[in-house]
């Protein structure tokens, strides 16, 4: 249980610049999500973390001491590894008590520990078998144990879930959430599944390219993202871009079939910033399909369907709008509609983006 | 043989298939057939034509065997194979495997850890008989002729290399990641090395044991040329009979025959290793 501070943390290979002016402090017991794509330095950071990676700028403080330029061992966090990384020649036991047996805890005390993590895990049965014979899940959760069980400062995830099976990965998620919350241990969790970062992080860190592109809560990267990258990473279908020109009262145009309509503060932020060109997006799902035909022109998006694909509950529309464009609508209805079919769809103002097309910074 | 190719195939060329296995058989197992029945023959049934089948065309007698195994400097020389054979390869394992670890693991500023590893190779590649004068030199200067630590420093230049290479290649395929929840665990480099590296590499540790042993087991030339009495190897040993006693081919074969069989009993041990620890580097284990 610490709080983590990680102040203009860099790393370099070379001239390859994998992270940048990383600046990040967590509360106690917080659980912080890395996500981006592969490639944006989220593993090499969480690796600096562990001691892992050596760090080229920048400082990492856990519980109030700098660790930059320690060894693993000093810093006392523990790690899951994406492929699980057991030990292949001891067996359950032997992996869970391996830390414990290296800092010379007395016999007793290392078999109580063990059994009690591996009751917390319900691998109490496999305390005597080898990795190899493991499930998949199964393996999760030793290394999962393996974790817990010397009761570090810090945890660590890369990708823990990747490797199992969709409906296992529901499950676990909420395992290790809930485990996570009884612990009350600092926990950073790398993954590139944006879908994963929202149901889990109190915190979640955004990179792309080695930059943090927002810090922020599930709720604050999903209502405003700070950039066009975060929106469209957040969210699942992405959000819909549209290059639009916006007029000084405030009305939106791309094309012929979009007319949106900004709420009443927002004509004089863009008056006032000059902006007249500019990306503006919204989310599949605040599109809604308009049931009176003679609403007007204003705040609709017209369209035709072209591929309809049924979700159960709701259903996805890729929808042409006309000069080629096209854009995704999530509504709620689940069969009905056929490709070909003509739609006036609607959104409400408060939930328009309005990204600088110059800087991809949100506007509005 | 109950594999689809081979249900699949035709007769003839099963038959193809069975004379050249036959053929490989005989090719190998003659000359152990051949020492095996003329070290139970008397000298004069040697020189007999026709006497091949023991009890029907000669009289068997373990005379051979019995001098043989009364000779004292016979039962030396085993001892000394023996005694250098383990040494050597004792030593070659304690300090090849961590330098090999090294290399497969650290990047060194100066020299890269690949150009050290052909290095190291280069030493394999060389005709050994081209140091056999500076090793004589050296040795006499150290007043290691005729002893085994003079053999085993000897045997151990040459193995050292070996081992290095194979066990680099070998460390190379134990996973990073275990290596690192190693040390995320607590575990100090060393640690790591001793806890993980080496118990998973404990197939090909085996096979270079073995291969190392095997190697100062078999060794000839620089046995003959360093030692005379006291350290004289088993194939020393035989070279040297054959020159004091005229070709004896009952005690060559015995000799023979008692210098085969260490590594083949020891073969049948490591067997299991061995076709994978041969492999290495083809297939991920």
């Amino acid at each position: 249980m610490a709080i983590v501070e990680l102040s203009h943390v860099a790393k370099r290979y070379g001239d390859v610049v994998a992270v940048r002016d990383f600046n990040l402090t967590t509360r106690d017991g917080e659980f912080v999500v890395l996500v981006g794509p592969s490639g944006c330095g989220k593993t090499t950071t969480m690796r600096m973390i562990a001691g892992l990676e050596t760090v080229t700028e920048g400082e990492i403080r856990i519980g109030g001491k700098n660790v930059v330029g320690m060894i693993p061992r000093e810093r006392d966090v523990a790690m899951v590894f994406q492929n699980y990384a057991l030990f292949p020649h001891l067996n359950v036991f032997g992996n869970l008590s391996f830390g414990l047996r290296l800092r010379k805890f007395p016999k007793e005390r290392v078999a109580e520990t063990v059994r009690s993590a591996a009751r917390t895990l319900e691998i109490e049965h496999l305390l005597e078998r080898k990795p190899k014979e493991l499930s998949g899940g199964e393996r999760q959760r030793v290394a999962l144990g393996r974790a817990i069980v010397r009761e570090p400062k810090v945890f660590l995830m890369d990708e823990p879930l990747s490797n199992i099976d969709a409906k296992l990965r529901v499950d676990m998620r909420a395992e290790i959430i809930k485990l996570q919350r009884r612990l009350g241990v600092t926990t950073f969790y790398v993954t590139h599944d944006q879908v994963e970062a929202l149901s889990m992080g109190d915190r979640i860190v955004v990179m792309s390219h080695g930059l943090v592109q927002q810090v922020g809560t599930p709720k604050e990267l999903y209502n405003s993202p700070i950039n066009r990258y975060v929106a469209g990473f957040i969210g699942s279908p992405s959000m819909n871009f549209l290059r639009a020109h916006i007029n000084a009262d405030g009305t939106v145009f791309s094309g012929d079939n979009v007319c949106l309509v900004l709420p009443e503060k927002h004509p004089a932020l863009v008056t006032r910033n000059g902006i007249q060109e500019a990306w503006v997006g919204v989310r599949p799902e605040h599109l809604v399909i308009e049931r009176n035909p003679d609403r007007g022109t204003r705040n609709v998006i017209r369209g035709t369907v072209e591929v309809v694909e049924p979700q159960g509950a709701t259903t996805i529309l890729q929808i042409n709008i006309g000069q080629e464009k096209k854009i995704i609508a999530q509504i709620n209805e689940q069969w009905g509609r056929e490709p070909g079919e003509k739609l006036t769809l609607t959104v409400s103002s408060e939930l328009i983006h309005v990204f600088d097309s110059k800087t991809d910074q949100t506007c509005i | 043989m109950d594999n689809l190719l081979w249900r699949s195939s035709k007769w003839a060329s099963k038959l193809v298939a069975m004379l050249i296995a036959c053929l490989a058989l005989c090719w190998v197992a003659i000359p152990f057939l051949w020492a095996i029945g003329n070290s139970i023959k008397s000298r004069s049934a040697i020189f007999e034509r026709g006497a091949i089948i023991p009890f029907l065309q000669f009289t068997p007698t373990l005379d051979a065997w019995k001098e043989v195994l009364n000779d004292p400097q016979a039962i030396n020389c085993l001892f000394s194979s023996a005694l250098v054979g383990v040494g050597t390869t004792a030593f070659v394992l304690l300090i090849g495997t961590p330098a090999a670890y090294s290399l497969a693991r650290f990047e060194f500023r100066r020299v890269k850890s690949k150009d050290i590893t052909l290095w190291f190779l280069s030493q394999r590649v060389m005709p050994p008989v081209v140091v056999l004068s500076p090793f004589y030199i050296l040795l006499a200067e150290f007043g290691l002729i005729d002893t085994w630590i003079g053999l085993i420093l000897l045997y151990s230049t040459f193995n050292l290399a070996f081992c290095v290479v194979i066990m680099r290649d070998i460390f190379r395929d134990v996973s990073k990641d275990v290596e690192e929840a190693a040390r995320m665990e607590g575990a100090s480099l060393w640690q790591v090395f001793w806890m993980i590296a080496l118990p998973l590499s404990l197939d090909g540790l085996i096979v270079t044991a073995f291969i190392v042993f095997a190697f100062c087991w078999n060794e000839a030339l620089f046995a003959s040329a360093v030692t005379s009495q006291h350290a004289a190897t088993m194939p020393a040993f035989i070279l040297a009979s054959r020159s004091t006693r005229g070709v004896d081919f009952n005690f060559a074969a015995v000799n023979t025959l008692l210098a085969i069989a260490p590594p083949v009993l020891m073969s049948f041990f490591v067997q299991r290793y061995l076709a994978r620890g041969l492999s290495f580097g083809a297939v991920k284990g």
